[in-house]
């Protein structure tokens, strides 16, 4: 049970209370093989023609649109990582999405995105690769739409080497020039998303990339870059990070598991099924090791308490307020990890969170504002977050015949790690000012969520 | 160093190296404070602050052609040098500008600038190349060089709810607050109370250490501020604003004593795509009222000599006006500095180039980090490539 558990925190968002029965390792993978894809946002119908002739009145009504539809996918995403059927696929598209980490005003262009990433996501890195590397939201966020022959930019050729594939140190100066001139004339049709390759600002002369020279096209740096060896060393080195210790690395582990993903032509899916088959993955000293990110925070509690937020709101605004709002990161090198999300304010919000949720706390806090007149999730100001949980199963479940009993089997459910007994001694005060079953639940529950070792998975 | 923290300490050394003090005990070790007593206060207008409509140069003929509905008539501005006057708004700060408070230095940018408003900030908060990736900020790295044992929270407070990149370092954190008693109102908790005492039962070295560790400091500064902060006997009135608020309440923490080296106060609302003018008067005048009274009530306490205030923005706005009577993401802009003995004062600089532009944007002169690297050095007393990375000319405001 403890690893079954450790697999669903690291490789999903956590176990759900309503999970009849916990998956083994090769039924978790197996049930992620489909991939549900977002469907929130319709093709734009709009012209070209149309779009000249708007008044600036007109597009800022279109741009608004959009920012709402952003929020409507962020909030569906959200809710469909609480589906634990699908829970690796969805971890590992978030794990993607913040590897390959971009901005869009356009919400189709996001979602098309997402999709991509989702379809891939336990693919081929190859294939993976490709395909971002061709997407419109990528491209446009990377500057490639200016990237043209005679006055290349090469902010798209470094962030491809040094964030998506190689790292830093790793390829030169001359390698960027030159890897710029191959993707000049990558771009992509701005309504439709559709990549268009523009062969007139091409530049077909001859690149000297990493030690051979030819008229390369994009794809062929694409494919030169992973002929080395320390792009699969960098995936590995993260996913290492990411889903087993940020702190310690094993390097004989990783050594092998490079090999192998090299040798396996960057198959994703393989990777993940090595590790997650491995005995060391469930070793105890990676246990309740790792601090969560806000978005595994959300959903981990979502799944514990099977509630649901009532408003699009609520989820954004803690998202906002915990710094890590989905489809928003905070530059092309994504997301903080581990430690880094903590300091005393986030730490004393994430505390307070059970209580706002659960019990109907009011909460003051006010979320920051980044300025941009344009960013919708700009909404400072929200004292009442809605959060409805239906408390009659998890009475069912956790009530036993005596309070000490029920408490023990909700800090199994809810800790990766065990807390200290004075801890426990403080719940058990807090959870007998309950006076109904129901109430003593709820504040078990709030209790335990509150710790500091809730933030751990 | 008192008598417990110096017995754990020699304990510690006794055992040679086997670790016998659980982890958040050391986060009782006693703050060690970083030496000196100048403060620097900054402040962040977020969105995108119109330089050329703060301060103009209101001689130039560029500045009225590319403006038309923009640019303000000549007869309304302050005018406090040859070229360059105030804004109508800024009444206040044109008499900081008069007592020899202010210098304004022109142009300051970075080069390659990013016209998006998340990664400019970015930039500013890191202190980065365009081209760099950095995941601390230049205030945390500065509590990391000055401060790496340090374990107290409120060496860097920023006055708000969410501590910002700017103050996150790798190994130390500022904390963020938007009033003492609220802080101190809402850690009163059972929960926090009682969690933030030492439990032996937890490994050292763990996550679950630094987070427990975290929560001990948090929990001792805020009682820390709490207890010193005194309410201020001084007569000067705040306008109403949340913004003047928050300086009210940094005025608080310095005239009160507390041992904090650096604030953080944020404005936001200037990204003025559309419809400029009222709302960019609106914002300057909460600044300047809110920024006087500041120093006013530093003054009346004596502790204005102790403070430096620097205030930027992510970026300055396009010299053209668009098509919806606003102004679009630009580069360059001006940065204010503040203080009570300035070694340049009023306009330290050139003025803008309105002739010489970058795809209509103006060129900075002057690198960002030239005045962080000057505020580090000469008031803050820290080595500047340490903290960022690389040299940058001083500037010679302080």
């Amino acid at each position: 049970m403890k690893n079954e558990t450790h697999l669903y925190n690291r490789f999903g968002f956590g176990v759900s209370v309503s999970n009849e029965k916990i998956k083994s390792a090769n039924d978790f993978i197996n049930s992620s093989r489909q991939d549900q894809p977002l469907q929130v946002v319709a093709a734009p119908s709009i012209t070209k023609e149309e779009i000249k002739t708007m008044t600036s009145q007109e597009k800022r009504m279109v741009s608004q649109k959009s920012r709402k539809q952003i929020s409507n996918l962020n909030v569906s995403w959200l809710e469909q990582m609480t589906n634990t059927e699908t829970a690796l696929r969805e971890k590992m598209t978030f794990f993607w999405h913040d590897h390959f980490a971009c901005r869009t005003q356009q919400a189709f262009l996001g979602q098309q995105q997402n999709n991509s990433i989702r379809k891939y996501a336990l693919g081929s890195f190859r294939d993976l690769l490709l395909a971002v590397s061709k997407d419109a939201a990528m491209l446009q966020f990377l500057n490639n739409k200016q990237n043209r022959k005679n006055s290349p930019n090469e902010n798209f050729a470094r962030e491809v080497m040094e964030l998506f594939t190689l790292g830093r140190g790793n390829f030169t100066e001359e390698d960027i020039k030159n890897a710029a001139r191959a993707f000049t004339g990558w771009n992509f049709n701005p309504i439709s998303g559709e990549f268009v390759f523009r062969d007139w600002t091409h530049d077909t002369g001859v690149k000297t990339f990493r030690g051979k020279n030819g008229n390369f096209s994009g794809e062929d740096i694409l494919d030169i870059i992973l002929e080395d060896r320390a792009a699969a060393g960098f995936i590995v080195n993260k996913m290492w990070s990411y889903f087993v210790s940020q702190e310690t690395v094993d390097k004989k582990i990783t050594d092998q598991l490079t090999n192998d993903f090299y040798k396996s032509d960057y198959n994703i899916g393989k990777l993940v099924d090595q590790m997650i088959t491995a005995s060391w993955f469930y070793e105890d000293r990676f246990h309740g090791n790792r601090i969560k990110s806000p978005i595994e925070l959300l959903v981990s509690i979502q799944l514990h308490t099977g509630g649901k937020f009532d408003d699009e709101a609520s989820p954004l605004f803690i998202q906002n307020a915990l710094n890590q709002v989905l489809f928003y990161p905070p530059n092309v090198g994504g997301w903080p990890q581990g430690n880094e999300w903590i300091d005393s304010s986030s730490l004393t919000f994430r505390m307070a969170l059970p209580g706002v949720l659960l019990q109907h706390e009011r909460t003051e806090i006010l979320a920051k504002d980044d300025g941009d007149v344009n960013n919708l999730i700009n909404r400072p100001r929200k004292s009442k977050i809605n959060f409805s949980v239906n408390w009659s199963p998890l009475v069912n479940r956790f009530l036993k015949s005596n309070q000490e009993e029920s408490l023990n089997e909700i800090e199994h459910f809810l800790l990766a790690i065990p807390t200290s007994k004075g801890n426990r001694e403080l719940i058990n005060r807090f959870a007998s000012f309950g006076k109904t079953d129901e109430e003593l639940i709820q504040r078990a529950f709030t209790g335990y969520m509150s710790l500091p070792e809730y933030q751990l998975n | 160093m008192s008598t417990r923290r110096a017995f754990l300490k020699q304990s510690a050394l006794a055992t040679s190296g086997t670790l016998l003090i659980p982890g958040f005990l050391k986060g009782f070790d006693g703050p060690e404070l970083i030496a000196g007593n100048t403060k620097l206060v900054v402040i962040q207008l977020s969105g995108g602050n119109d330089g050329l409509n703060t301060i103009i140069p209101y001689r130039n003929d560029v500045y009225y052609q590319l403006r038309p509905k923009l640019a303000i008539p000549s007869g309304n501005i302050l005018k406090a040098s040859d070229e360059l006057g105030f804004h109508p708004a800024l009444a206040k700060l044109n008499d900081l500008y008069d007592k020899g408070y202010l210098g304004v230095i022109n142009n300051v940018g970075y080069p390659n600038p990013d016209r998006s408003h998340f990664r400019s900030m970015d930039i500013w908060h890191t202190a980065a190349n365009s081209d760099q990736y950095l995941q601390t900020g230049w205030l945390g790295r500065y509590l990391d060089a000055q401060c790496s044992d340090c374990n107290t929270a409120h060496q860097a407070l920023e006055i708000d709810d969410v501590l910002g990149l700017v103050l996150k370092g790798a190994q130390q954190k500022g904390m963020a607050m938007r009033d003492p008693k609220k802080l101190h109102d809402t850690l009163k908790g059972n929960l926090y109370r009682a969690l933030s005492k030492p439990a032996a039962d937890h490994a050292d070295e763990r996550s679950v250490s630094y987070l427990y560790k975290t929560l001990a400091e948090t929990v001792s500064s805020a009682d820390y501020i709490y207890d010193k902060t005194t309410i201020s006997k001084s007569s000067i009135t705040y306008p109403k604003t949340e913004f003047a608020h928050r300086l009210k309440t940094v005025a608080q923490l310095i005239n009160s004593g507390i041992d904090t080296r650096v604030y953080y106060a944020s404005l936001s609302g200037f990204d003025t795509h559309a419809n400029q003018n009222n709302r960019h008067e609106r914002l300057l005048t909460t600044y300047s009222e809110a920024v006087h009274a500041f120093v006013s009530d530093l003054e009346a306490e004596n502790s204005f000599s102790d403070v430096m205030i620097m205030t930027f923005s992510e970026f300055g706005r396009r010299v053209k006006q668009n098509a919806s009577e606003g102004t679009d993401h630009g580069t360059a802009n001006n940065l204010f500095i503040m203080g009570k003995t300035l070694k340049q004062k009023g306009f330290i600089n050139e003025t803008p180039d309105l002739t010489k532009l970058d795809e209509g944007d103006l060129i900075h002169t002057v690198d960002f980090r030239s005045v962080y690297a000057t505020l580090l050095e000469q008031w803050l007393g820290t080595d500047s490539s340490i903290v960022l990375g690389q040299k940058f000319a001083k500037l010679g405001f302080v």
